[in-house]
This record gives C-alpha cells, sequence and structure tokens, in this order.
C-alpha cells in the first residue's frame, strides 16, 4: 500500500462518520456482533471445522442440547443406540482394532478386551430389559432409578475425552444433534460461513453493480439514463425466485451445478436494482451542486468529476445498502435453501430449517432454533448498523 | 481604473435559453430566457459589477463568461479568440486562465476532500507548479487566503462559512487565472464577516493582478468595490455606468429604485432591498415593451409597446429607458 492509500485509510478512520458511528453504543454492540460472526466465517473458511464434523454422526438421533430434557422414549432409543454400536464393534471380525477404533463423535471405547466389553454389553443390556419393560416409562414412579442404572451402565462403555478434546466434545454436544446425529452446533456455525459468504459476495457485486450503473445514469442523462432505467424496470418486474429457479434449471447438470454460482447470479440480477435507484437519484442532486460545477470550470472531464467528486461522495449510500443486502441476501438464501433451490453439498441455515420440519412435528426444536437464532441475531446486528450508518455517513447529517 | 486599459472580455449580444421539458414525450415545452442579448466588455484589471434582483440572471451570466455554460448565441471574446462554440477539449487552454467563485459555501467545496487535496487537484491539473514544490505552494495560498496553515489537512466541515469561502476563494486562485467571475460571494455569509471576505479578495485582486467580474444584489457592495457597474433586469442590461458617482450619474428608474434602498449614508438601515412593488414578468414570455414597465413610477404609454434599447448617454454611461434623453 502507498503512503497516500495508508493516510486516507487513517483519514477515513478519524473521520467524522467514524466518530459519529464510535459514539452509537448500539451501532457498537451490532458491530461486535458483526465482528463476532465473521470471525466464526473466516475460522471455518480456514479449516477450523471440517465436512467432517458437519456431516459425521457424533452420537444417536436428536439428542438434546445440555440444558434440556427428554422423554423416556428417546432415552430408551439412545442407549439402545450407544450398547449397539459397542457391541458391533467387540463381535466383528477384527474385535480388538475396531474397539481400539472405535469413535463416535470424540467418544471413544472405554479400555479393555473384547470379552470384558462384551460383558459390560451384557450387563447394560440387562439393565435395558429391565427399563423396556415397563409400559409408561414417564410417568411410572419405578422408572427413574432404573433409568439412572442403565445410563451408568452404558457410560461405562466409554471414555469421554478429557482437556481439549473434551471441551470440543461438550460444545459439539452442546445443542444436540440432528435426525442424522450430526452436531447441530457445528452445522449452526459452519452455516454462518455460508451466509456470510454468500451476503458478502451478493451485496458487494450488486452494490459495485448497482453503484456504477446509477451514478452514470443520474449523472450522463440521455440515453444512458433511459437504458438503465429500462434495465431495471425490466428486471425489477421479475420475482428473483423465479429468476432463481430458471438460472437453477439452467444450470442443472453443468458444471456449476451444485455451487452457489447460481445463487450469487440471481441475487445480484435482482439485488443491484435498489442501489442503482437510490444512487442516480443521489448523484442526479449531486451534480447540481456548486463543487462539481467548479469542478467543470476547472477543466476536469466528465468521467473524472464522477468518479473522484461524485461518485465518492455516494459512499453513505453504498454502505447502507451493503449493509440491507446482506441481510437480504441471508434471509433470501434461507428461504431458497428451505425451498431445495439454494445451498447443496454443505449446511446452510436454510438448510437446517428445511431439514427440521420433521423434526418439528416430533417436538424436537434445537435443530430449528439454532439455526433461527443464528441467522436472527446477525440480520438484527445489521439492522441496527444499517440504521447508524445511515446517521452516521449521510453528509446531510452534519 | 483607466478607461484606456485594453478589454480583456468582450461580450456581444448574448442569449441563454434553459429549455423546459416535460410531457410524455420529454419535449421542449416552453424556454426560460434567462439572458437576453447582454453585451459588455471587461477592461484588463478592472472589477466590473453585475447587480440586479433574483433570477434577474446574474449567475447564469457570470457562468457564460467562464463557459460553464453554452449559450444560446452570441459571442464572448477573450483576447482574440472567440469562446462561444468551443468545445470541451478546446476550452481547456482557457479553463486556466478563468475561474469562478460560487456563491454557496456550503454545497461549493467537495466534502470528501481536504483542503490540500481540493487545491493540490487544481494546480496538478493545470502544472502551474511542480509535484516537489506542492506543498510549499499550496501552504502559501492558504496563508494568502487568511487561513492557519493547519487548516491545510481538513476537511470543509470543520471550517465556518467564511472561512469555506476563503477556501473557495483559494481554489479559484490554485491555478494562478486572470480573470474571476466571483458570482455574490459573499451573500451567503454573515453580516459581520462579509466585509473581512470582500476585503480579502480586493487584495487578492491587487496582488494576483486578476480582473474581476463581481456579481451581487447589493449595490451598495458594489459602489464600494467595483470601477464599473452594469444593473440588470430580467435578462437584460438596462445600464451601465461608473461607481465613481453612482447616485449623481444613475438615470434608470430601476437603478434609482435600487439606489433608493441603499441609502448609502445609514450604514444601521437593514431595510428590505428595493422598495418596488409589483412582480418580475415572466422569464417564460418576455413581454412587447419595456420589462420595467409594469413596476416603473415614470411609465408611459410607450413603454407597454415598444422595448427601449441600451443608448450611450456619455462614455461610459448607457441606459434603455424611453424617459432618459
Ligand atoms: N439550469 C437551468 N435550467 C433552467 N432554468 C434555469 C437554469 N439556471 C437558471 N435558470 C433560470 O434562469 C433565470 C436566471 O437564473 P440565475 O441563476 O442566473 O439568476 P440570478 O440572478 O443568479 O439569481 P440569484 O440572485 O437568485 O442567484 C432564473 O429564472 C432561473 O430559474
Ligand atoms: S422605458 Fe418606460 S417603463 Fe421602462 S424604465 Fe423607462 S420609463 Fe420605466
Ligand atoms: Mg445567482
Amino acid at each position: 500500500m502507498s503512503e497516500q492509500q495508508v493516510s486516507g485509510i487513517q483519514k477515513f478512520m478519524q473521520g467524522r462518520g467514524i466518530r459519529k458511528l464510535r459514539r452509537d453504543r448500539m451501532a457498537v454492540v451490532a458491530l461486535w456482533v458483526i465482528g463476532g460472526y465473521l470471525l466464526i466465517a473466516l475460522s471455518v473458511a480456514f479449516g477450523i471445522l471440517s465436512k467432517e464434523d458437519v456431516f459425521d454422526r457424533v452420537g444417536p438421533d436428536n439428542v438434546v442440547g445440555f440444558w434440556g430434557s427428554q422423554d423416556g422414549e428417546r432415552r430408551l432409543d439412545q442407549a439402545q443406540f450407544r450398547i449397539e454400536r459397542i457391541e458391533r464393534a467387540a463381535k466383528g471380525s477384527n474385535p480388538e482394532a475396531a474397539l481400539a477404533n472405535f469413535r463416535i463423535g470424540g467418544v471413544s471405547a472405554a479400555p479393555g478386551t473384547p470379552d470384558e466389553v462384551l460383558a459390560r454389553v451384557a450387563s447394560a443390556w440387562e439393565s435395558f430389559d429391565a427399563v423396556a419393560a415397563h409400559e409408561e416409562l414417564d410417568d411410572s414412579p419405578a422408572v427413574p432409578p432404573l433409568f439412572s442404572e442403565l445410563e451408568q451402565r452404558v457410560d461405562r462403555l466409554f471414555e469421554s475425552p478429557t482437556g481439549f478434546e473434551g471441551f470440543i466434545q461438550t460444545m459439539r454436544m452442546s445443542l444436540g444433534t440432528d435426525r442424522q446425529g450430526r452436531s447441530i452446533l457445528f452445522r449452526a456455525l459452519y452455516s454462518t460461513k455460508v451466509a456470510v459468504q454468500i451476503g458478502m459476495v451478493a451485496a458487494l457485486i450488486s452494490v459495485l453493480i448497482g453503484t456504477l450503473l446509477g451514478a452514470a445514469a443520474g449523472y450522463f442523462g440521455g440515453w444512458v439514463d433511459h437504458l438503465v432505467v429500462w434495465l431495471y424496470s425490466t428486471f425489477s418486474s421479475i420475482p428473483w425466485i423465479v429468476l432463481l429457479m430458471v438460472l437453477a434449471s439452467m444450470f442443472r447438470g453443468g458444471s456449476m451445478d451444485g455451487t452457489l454460482i447460481p445463487v450469487y447470479a440471481a441475487f445480484c440480477m435482482s439485488f443491484w436494482i435498489s442501489p442503482c435507484r437510490v444512487v442516480r437519484g443521489e448523484v442526479m442532486k449531486l451534480k447540481e451542486l456548486e463543487y462539481v460545477q467548479a469542478a467543470s470550470a476547472i477543466g476536469f472531464g466528465r468521467t473524472r468529476i464522477l468518479i473522484k467528486h461524485v461518485i465518492p461522495n455516494t459512499a453513505h449510500l453504498m454502505f447502507i445498502n451493503f449493509s440491507l443486502l446482506f441481510i437480504g441476501a441471508i434471509k433470501a438464501e434461507v428461504i431458497l435453501s428451505f425451498l431445495g433451490l439454494g445451498v447443496k453439498n454443505e449446511p446452510s441455515w436454510g438448510v437446517m430449517i428445511n431439514q427440521a420440519k420433521a423434526e418439528v412435528l416430533n417436538g424436537f426444536f434445537w435443530q430449528i432454533g439454532a439455526a433461527t437464532a443464528f441467522m436472527v441475531v446477525l440480520v438484527l446486528a445489521f439492522n441496527v448498523l444499517s440504521d447508524a450508518l445511515q446517521d452516521a455517513f449521510d453528509p446531510k447529517h452534519v | 481604473m483607466s478607461s484606456t486599459a485594453p478589454a480583456l472580455l468582450e461580450v456581444q449580444d448574448l442569449v441563454m435559453h434553459f429549455p423546459v421539458r416535460g410531457g410524455v414525450f420529454n419535449r421542449v415545452i416552453s424556454r426560460v430566457h434567462a439572458l437576453n442579448g447582454v453585451s459588455l466588455s471587461v477592461r484588463k484589471g478592472e472589477t466590473l459589477g453585475v447587480v440586479g434582483e433574483s433570477g434577474c440572471g446574474k449567475s447564469t451570466l457570470g457562468k457564460c463568461l467562464i463557459r460553464l455554460l453554452s449559450p444560446t448565441s452570441g459571442s464572448i471574446r477573450y483576447g482574440d479568440e472567440e469562446l462561444v462554440g468551443l468545445s470541451h477539449g478546446d476550452l481547456m487552454a482557457h479553463r486556466k486562465r478563468m475561474q469562478m467563485i460560487f456563491q454557496d459555501p456550503y454545497s461549493s467545496l467537495n466534502p470528501r476532500m481536504t483542503v490540500r487535496e481540493a487545491l493540490r487537484e487544481v494546480a496538478a491539473f493545470h502544472s502551474v507548479e511542480t509535484p516537489n514544490g506542492m506543498g510549499a505552494y499550496i501552504e502559501n495560498l492558504i496563508s494568502k487566503v487568511g487561513l492557519r496553515p493547519e487548516a491545510a489537512d481538513k476537511f470543509p466541515h470543520e471550517f465556518s462559512g467564511g472561512q469555506r469561502q476563503r477556501i473557495g476563494i483559494a481554489r479559484a486562485l490554485a491555478c494562478n487565472p486572470e480573470f474571476i467571475v466571483a458570482d455574490e460571494p459573499v451573500s451567503a455569509l454573515d453580516v459581520s464577516i462579509q466585509a473581512q471576505v470582500l476585503n480579502l479578495l480586493m487584495d487578492l485582486k491587487d496582488e494576483f493582478g486578476l480582473t474581476l467580474v463581481f456579481v451581487s444584489h447589493d449595490l451598495k457592495v458594489i459602489e464600494h468595490f467595483c470601477d464599473r457597474v452594469l444593473v440588470m433586469y430580467l435578462g437584460s442590461v438596462v445600464e451601465e455606468l461608473d461607481c465613481e458617482n453612482l447616485h449623481a450619474d444613475a438615470q434608470h428608474p430601476y437603478t434609482k429604485a435600487l439606489l433608493g434602498a441603499n441609502p448609502i449614508n445609514d450604514p444601521d438601515d437593514r431595510r428590505p432591498l428595493t422598495v418596488l412593488q409589483g412582480d418580475v414578468p415572466s422569464p417564460f414570455e418576455l413581454p412587447t415593451g419595456c420589462a420595467f414597465a409594469g413596476r416603473c413610477p415614470v411609465a408611459e404609454d410607450r413603454c407597454h409597446q415598444d422595448r427601449p434599447r441600451l443608448e450611450r448617454k456619455t462614455c461610459g454611461h448607457q441606459v434603455s429607458c424611453w424617459a432618459v434623453d
């Protein structure tokens, strides 16, 4: 970076807009929240969570998070799942190796020879049968002691990791598991990356396209203006969901099928319109201002004036539109993925909500709750930030 | 100012009509007659005042003079070159020589440029200074307009209106021009600082050897600072005279009305600018007779039928009025 650029950034950071933003307490909180999300997204992008972490079974289906309680039926199912896993390993053709390599999430098999393990398995089954003999698992007073006996015996089959691994395991299970026994927290965290990625790319490209076209239309007027207005009137009359369906079918089977490119394309095609509109209007006002006339009097060409004197003064609109479109893209991603048109081969909040449809019917809310909470907090933070940006950067609010 | 100095700028029959578009097909539905045949000449080194009510075309005239606007017709000779009809590229050579100081200090500076950037941009574009000497050149300019050196790295919003107008003056001077149009440079400022800025402008005029066209709606200011004055009404010059004996020489009823509203011997008098009754005619449809007829205290029948022409009375004095002979 040249010295000039550095001083430009310094000046920006010490500028009036930033100072105003810093004084706005809500905006600062929102910025921290967004910073947290960006950190998560970056960590995921740099491989802190692998695809295995979000696709591997880490436990029984629909385990609840740490501060939830579940009914007897589900506890029994989960005990059965655990015992069966160990039993299968101990009865295999090479039980020593199978037991040594045994893993569900971070949990491994407790040490012991295969025979010892099988003995423990048998005692667990015994206890299991004792519980299962009861018809009314949730109401009978005799059941709870039997359940704790069963769960103690099941726990004896396993060895939980300690130290850092233990912490990871705690995190892994903290929001429970989905219908395929995958970690909900890890999937939600991974989805953060997908959301931020879609938000960034779609908002950035849309704002750039919209600003350039809007500024050119507002500044040059004439046929340029007519063309741009015609373009956005046409595009805005196509609902983006239709656009996306068309694009998705266009890309089907091609090399881009399953990537995010159709999603980006559909979002950008419809999202550039709103920055384009507002920037066009603003530029029409700006070009009548005396500093623009002063620049013409100096002799600068129209393009130079547009780039150096007009567009920089629409920066506040770019910030605000970026922020708004970021939210728009995240929400749209959720809707699309919910419809099965959006993200593929990766978890995303929309994919999670889509999968949670069946769970919700069974009274399991952890997956839909986690995905929604992650999304709502980010969207809320961006909404607060958008308002604060509006207040801080609009040159008219001196 | 000696009236024998050569003319720097010679304007003949300048007409500026703004088309007004509307309707479904965006056709020209009417025209604003902002300038209707203005002729004038500016001698090298003099200060020519232009006075008139709001909307009479003062700014339009100023902008045509430095070719910010392309006049509908007429001729502007600068030195011995014709400016009307020149393209953007051909005008480039002239841009360096003529500049403008704008009316509104709050919209005439780019809010995202520091003073230094704004001045450097001008000086570098016209290569009036080498990159090495640029820092010193800009600081010198800033001190010339009476700002502290620290001002260089501040943004416009950090200044008061008067200081902003000083920056506007510095920007106009940055390319070292010889001719400047000052379009109501102080009318947006507090009365208490108007005089400071005006005095600064006149000092700089002498120091830089500038030729100045000074636009104002305040005849008192013009009388004080200018050598000659053009009185404009609805896009035409109605009287042109020397400022030395303004009160004695003024003959046009409109000029007299303006003077009456500005009693020079009572500085505390803040009566409204004009005591004239009635409205200025619409600039869309020019009246057939004298444009001032509807408000003139001495209007005759003839005034409503025939338009008077600007006629030379004495050397340097022209009036357009039937009642003056
Ligand atoms: N770009 C334009 N398009 C259409 N009409 C214009 C334009 N610029 C000026 N006019 C009209 O031309 C006439 C003269 O305007 P001008 O700005 O020159 O007046 P002025 O004497 O400078 O007034 P003020 O004292 O208010 O600055 C006005 O009627 C104005 O509405
Ligand atoms: S021509 Fe007639 S109306 Fe016009 S200023 Fe002279 S006297 Fe008044
Ligand atoms: Mg004006």
